[in-house]
Formats: structure tokens, sequence, C-alpha cells
């Protein structure tokens, strides 16, 4: 006699953490007047950044994963929030949001802006429940303080950051105790492991890349989810006629074309990223049928742009070097902008 | 309205204030400028250092390899000769190639100029290439208000014939009804009188030709008071003439500036009255801004080339991107040769 069909999913492979504000959905904050019209959108008219859903969807499809959303948008969002998402085609199984009015009703206002005591905590306790070899992808932007957040989360699970840091980090960063103790709790439960692959930044400011580079080559600005799509193809992540299906999408609903995409490529190139095995995939699948794609542009030109710009290049550059993140020395990066900050970064 | 989308390439390397400022312009283009592609062509490893440090949107930049550049203090002919792979050789290259739609260069103008003349081909009924500069006029023109006056050849061309100065003046015209959206350019040989008869007989001849030209709005002979004056849109001489024009309006500019400090630091009763104008000096120069325009055309080529000042910082080269875009987008080429047919 066989034995029974498993009953429970198995556990996930892989977990993919995602904001959404600026990095899933096209999200203007930047002013009150934004805020409240941001607050009042329906779900048809919330636009998702080109290329996410479909990278969220082919990430999906591969099987034995995990989609984990841990948004700052205010509880008071859901069901617009979830609408939009299953209009998108995502499925989620974790969607944790702000509890806004609570921290307004409570008095604690630091809690308004602040990301580290909210995310850090959250993203912790998640992690707690997750199998032990679940690799991990974490999606955020540029407009507040996910590089780090999400950079301390994967060293503190890696135990690179020890208690005595994570205390001066937590109260630098201006953490409420009880916030602060929900942090020690959650990081206590959880085995020692470095289950975190890589960190996607979305410039939605367009902040210089170099801005992330103290926080080691794990850490990846993207200007758009192609690149995204690239480095996960390198990764393993994702198949080459996988990241071909996100590109199609990218320029059929949002005006990308084959210079964007090829500049996008060669810009993660010039960064030292090792794509070139993600090329040569790129390249054979490229060389098979595909119909789709052929109506939109003929093969060669397609190659051509790729391999030219990846000629363009002279001697690869070298990869960026691996190094100790000192938090305490970014903890600016996690502190809440200013009025005058909340404007697009300058350049330095 | 959908702007034509067009790339240009720029030669980062060789300008007097290095590659940084080239490409902060470029980056700056490529915030503002969403139909602009920028093709950035120099050493890729300093191009990549100060990009990284820049706002940008890296969607719309890609970077082209070139080991050498040409100096300005280098002899051009031999200099490109040597460096077969300087930078501005690449950017023109690519810009033969089709890679580019055109070409901006604050480098060494002798080299920018051969390069261009090796890589490009003149347009049909071209002889001679003409490099012309913008110079700051009291007389607003065309849709956007242009102070600036167009003055061609400024040294490519030595010795122009009558022949040379007509496609010259096709060649201004068609620059700027493009640029400037002036629709009904005033054209002017630039003499030693406004007489049709003066001037040599080149210039004479020229007059002469000039004046039943069809679509071609020819005032007649301008002296150089009237190049400040605005009295033409475009001032046509020759190489020779044009420079030598060109570094005395330049020596006077910097003149009156000196004299300015000269006067304020002698007598309390000039620095009163400095301050008292200051609003308007202030004002003057920000209409008249050379940065403002970005640089200026080489015409006759198959190709676009903006020549950008070597002192150029990233407003400049920005401009200047964006003046080489507009031209490749409304098909200047095209529009000289049409102009040339008649």
């Amino acid at each position: 006699m066989s034995l029974p069909d498993r009953i429970d999913p198995r556990p996930p492979r892989r977990i993919y953490r995602w904001d959404l504000d600026k990095t899933y959905l096209q999200t203007e904050f930047d002013s009150f007047r934004d805020l409240l019209r941001t607050a009042f959108q329906k779900a048809h008219e919330k636009q998702a950044v080109p290329g996410a859903s479909a990278l969220i969807r082919e990430l999906a499809s591969n099987g034995d994963t995990r989609l984990c959303i841990v948004s700052g948008s205010p509880r008071q969002l859901r069901s617009v929030l979830e609408e939009k998402l299953k209009l998108d085609g995502v499925v989620w199984d974790e969607f944790v949001l702000k509890d806004n009015v609570g921290n307004l009703m409570r008095g604690r206002f630091r809690a308004l802006r602040g990301q580290v005591g909210y995310k850090l905590p959250a993203i912790l306790e998640s992690r707690a429940q997750a199998p032990l070899e679940a690799e991990e992808v974490l999606f955020g932007d540029d407009a507040e303080a996910d590089a780090f957040i999400y950079s301390l989360y994967a060293d503190m699970i890696a135990g690179r950051v020890d208690e005595r840091v994570l205390g001066q980090i937590l109260e630098q960063a201006a953490v409420y105790p009880d916030e602060a103790e929900r942090v020690l709790t959650a990081w206590k439960k959880i085995p020692v492991s470095d289950p975190v692959r890589r960190i996607f930044i979305h410039l939605d400011r367009l902040t210089p890349p170099a801005h992330f580079s103290d926080y080691g080559p794990r850490v990846v600005p993207i200007f758009n989810y192609f690149q995204a799509a690239l480095v996960l193809l390198a990764d393993g992540h994702l198949t080459a006629p996988q990241v071909i299906k996100i590109a199609v999408e990218m320029v059929q609903t949002a005006g990308h074309n084959i210079i964007t995409l090829s500049n996008s490529f060669q810009d993660l190139l010039r960064r030292g990223l090792p794509l070139q095995h993600a090329a040569a995939a790129l390249v054979q699948a490229l060389e098979g049928p595909n119909a789709l794609l052929q109506a939109l542009r003929p093969m060669p030109d397609i190659l051509s742009a790729f391999t030219k710009r990846l000629a363009a290049l002279g001697t690869p550059p070298p990869p960026p070097s691996v190094r100790a993140v000192d938090y305490l020395g970014l903890l600016h990066h996690a502190l809440p902008r200013t009025h005058k900050g909340r404007k697009a970064a300058p350049p330095t | 309205m959908a702007l034509k989308p067009v790339t240009i390439a720029f030669d980062v390397m060789g300008s007097d204030h290095g590659p940084v400022e080239v490409v902060r312009g470029a980056a700056q283009l490529s915030l503002e400028s969403p139909h602009i592609h920028t093709l950035l062509v120099g050493d890729r490893a300093v191009i990549d250092d100060a990009l990284a440090q820049i706002r940008h949107n890296g969607e719309r930049i890609s970077v082209q390899h070139a080991a050498s550049f040409i100096a300005m203090d280098e002899k051009p002919g031999e200099a490109l000769a040597r460096k077969p792979d300087a930078s501005v050789s690449v950017a023109a290259r690519l810009v033969a190639e089709g890679e580019a739609d055109a070409l901006v260069s604050a480098g060494n103008t002798g080299a920018c100029v051969l390069a261009c003349a090796r890589h490009f081909q003149l347009l049909p009924g071209v002889r001679r290439a003409a490099l012309a500069a913008v110079y700051p006029t009291r007389i607003r023109r065309g849709d956007k208000e242009d102070p600036f006056s167009l003055i061609l050849d400024v040294g490519a061309t030595v010795e122009a014939t009558a022949d040379d100065l007509v496609t010259f003046a096709v060649m201004g015209a068609a620059y700027a009804r493009i640029i400037s959206r002036n629709e009904q350019p005033k054209v002017a040989l630039l003499s030693n009188g406004t007489e049709p008869t003066k001037g040599p007989r080149h210039v004479v001849e020229a007059h002469a030709r000039l004046g039943g030209l069809p679509g071609m709005r020819f005032i007649g002979n301008v002296e150089g008071v009237d190049i400040p004056k605005g009295t033409a849109d475009v001032v046509v001489t020759d190489g020779y003439v044009g420079n030598v024009c060109l570094k005395m309006l330049e020596g006077v500019h910097e003149t009156v500036v000196e004299l300015a400090q000269y006067a304020h630091k002698e007598s309390l009763r000039w620095r009163a009255g400095l301050a008292m104008l200051s609003g308007g000096i202030q004002r003057i120069k920000d209409i008249t801004d050379w940065e403002q325009y970005g640089g200026a055309p080489v015409l006759g080529f198959d190709r676009i080339f903006i020549k950008a000042h070597g002192r150029s910082q990233a407003r400049a080269i920005a401009n200047a991107g964006k003046v080489a875009a507009k031209a490749a987008a409304n098909e200047l080429g095209k529009s000289i040769q049409q102009g040339l047919a008649r």
C-alpha cells in the first residue's frame, strides 16, 4: 500500500519579502496632497512599478516559495491593497500593514514615521516561523530605510551583529522599548543561519548607486525590475525564458524598449555584477523560438543591442567588494527624513 | 506630443574641467529629458566612478570605453594619428555607424572637427564644413525668444569661396529655423560696408547670389558693429575673418568684466554705481549666458556635431545635448539638403 499523500504543503525553499509603496506600487507621498490622493485611490487606480507583478508571478511559478509583504501603509488600506494585488495576479502568504492609527491614538508619534521599530520586528517574527534552510530575497526602495533594515536583519540572523551593537542601534534609532523587546525576543528564536541572498533596492528617487555601497554586494540598487530579473537569473531563481517574459511585459505595458533594457543590462555589468553566464543563457533563450519577442523587435537587433553593450566596456570591472557593515555609522540612513529631505536625494 | 527618441554620444574626455562635469551633464539629461539616451565615450572606470556618485537614470545611459583622449594642447592631426582609440574618434565612429544620432564634445576643437571629417560625410552640395559660434545679442528671435545669433564659419574653412559662403548661409538658416524656431531667419554677409559692392570678390559674388536665392531672407551686408546688435540672425563669413571676429568679441567681453572689476576697486562712486546696476547686469548675464546655449554646431556633415566650450560644466553640457537632440530629431541634415537643392 502506498503512503498517503501529504496533507501539509511543502515548506518553502525561498521566501521573497516585499515592501509595497515605491517598491511594488508607484506611490507618491512626498507631500500632504500626495498622501491624501494615495489614501483615497481605488484599487484599479493604483499603478504597479513596471515589471514588479510579472517578477512576482514568475518567482511564484517556480513553486515552494513564499511571498511575505511588510508595508508601512496603514491597516485601513488593507482591502484596497489586497484588491490591487489580486487584480495583478499576485498571491501572497503574509501581508503585514502598519497600525498607524493605533500609534497615533497611543501618542507614539515616533512610530508613525519610524521604520526600524516597525519592519525589523515584523520580518524577524516572520523568519522565526520559517524553515531554517529557506533562502530569502528582499525587495525595498530608496525612499526610506529598507537597505539599512534589511541588511541589519540579514546580519542579525547570520550572527554578524551582536546584542550590544543591536542595542545601540535600536536606542539611536529611537525605537520604543516594547518594539525593541519584540526585536530581541524574535531574534532569539531564530537559529543562526545566513539565508538572505539578495536585497534589491528599487531606485524610485534615483538615489546614486554609490549611496548603497557601504552595505556590500548583497544590496543591489536597481533602476527597474528587468535588472532584478537578470540578477535573479544569475543567482538561479529564474530561468532565461522567465526573464524574457518579464522584459516583454515591461515593453508592452510600460514603454520600455530595447535601448532602456540593454542600458539596464550594461549598468549592472558596469557595477561589477557577474552576469556573463546569465547573459549567455539569455542569448540561448533568445535564439530559440520566441514569437512574442520577435513581434516586438527583430531578434538580431535585440541580440546586437545587448552584445554591443557588453563589448563596449572593454575590461570587465571587478565585482563589488564584500565588507562588514558599520550600522552605527549608517544610522542616518535609518532615521526618518526631514521635510527638506523628503525631496529626491541630492547629487553628491 | 511625444518627442522623437534620440541618442547623443558624449566625448567625456579632454575638456578643461575633466570628465566629471561631462558625466554630470549627461546625468542631468537622463533625468530631465526622457526622450534622450546618452552614450558616454571615454575611460569606463572614470565614467563609472563619477556616475555612481551622481543622481541619474541608468536606463538612459550607456558607456563605451575608449582608452585614450586628445588633450587641449595636442596637435589634432598628429594626436589623432597616434591615438586611433581616442574618445573623440570612437564617439565620431559610433555616430557614423548609427549607434548615436549626434556627437557632443567639449574637447580639443581641432581634433573634434578632424575626427568628424574622418568619420562623417559632407552633405551633397557642401564643399566645406563650417564651424559656427553663437553670440549674445540684444534682439530676441523665434518662438524661443533666443538672444543668440549664429556666426559661421569661425575657423573650419579659413579661405571660403562664394559657393562656400552661400552654402554657409543655407546651413546657418536651416540651423536657426530648427534650434531657435525662427521661421525666417535674417541672414547677412559680414563685410566692411553695407553696400553690395563692398568687400572682397567672393563676398560680392556671394551677395549677388544670396539675393536671388529662393526661401532665403537675405538682408545684405552687415559690419562688425552689427553683430552684437543682432541685426542679423545668421552672420556669414569665412573662417579666417570669423575667427578673428569671434576672438575680438570674446576679448571685449572679458575686458568689460575686467574694467568693471577695476572700477569696483578704484572708486566708491563707481562701486555704488555698479551696485545699482547689479540687478540689470545679472539679468543681462542670465539672458546671454553662453552656458544656457551649451554649444555650437559644425555644419555640413551628414551627422550632427555640437562643439561645447572647453570650459563647459554640467549645465552647458546638458544644454549642448539638448541642442544636439533637437537638431537630430528635426533632421537638420535633411533640412540643409533641401535648402541647397533650391
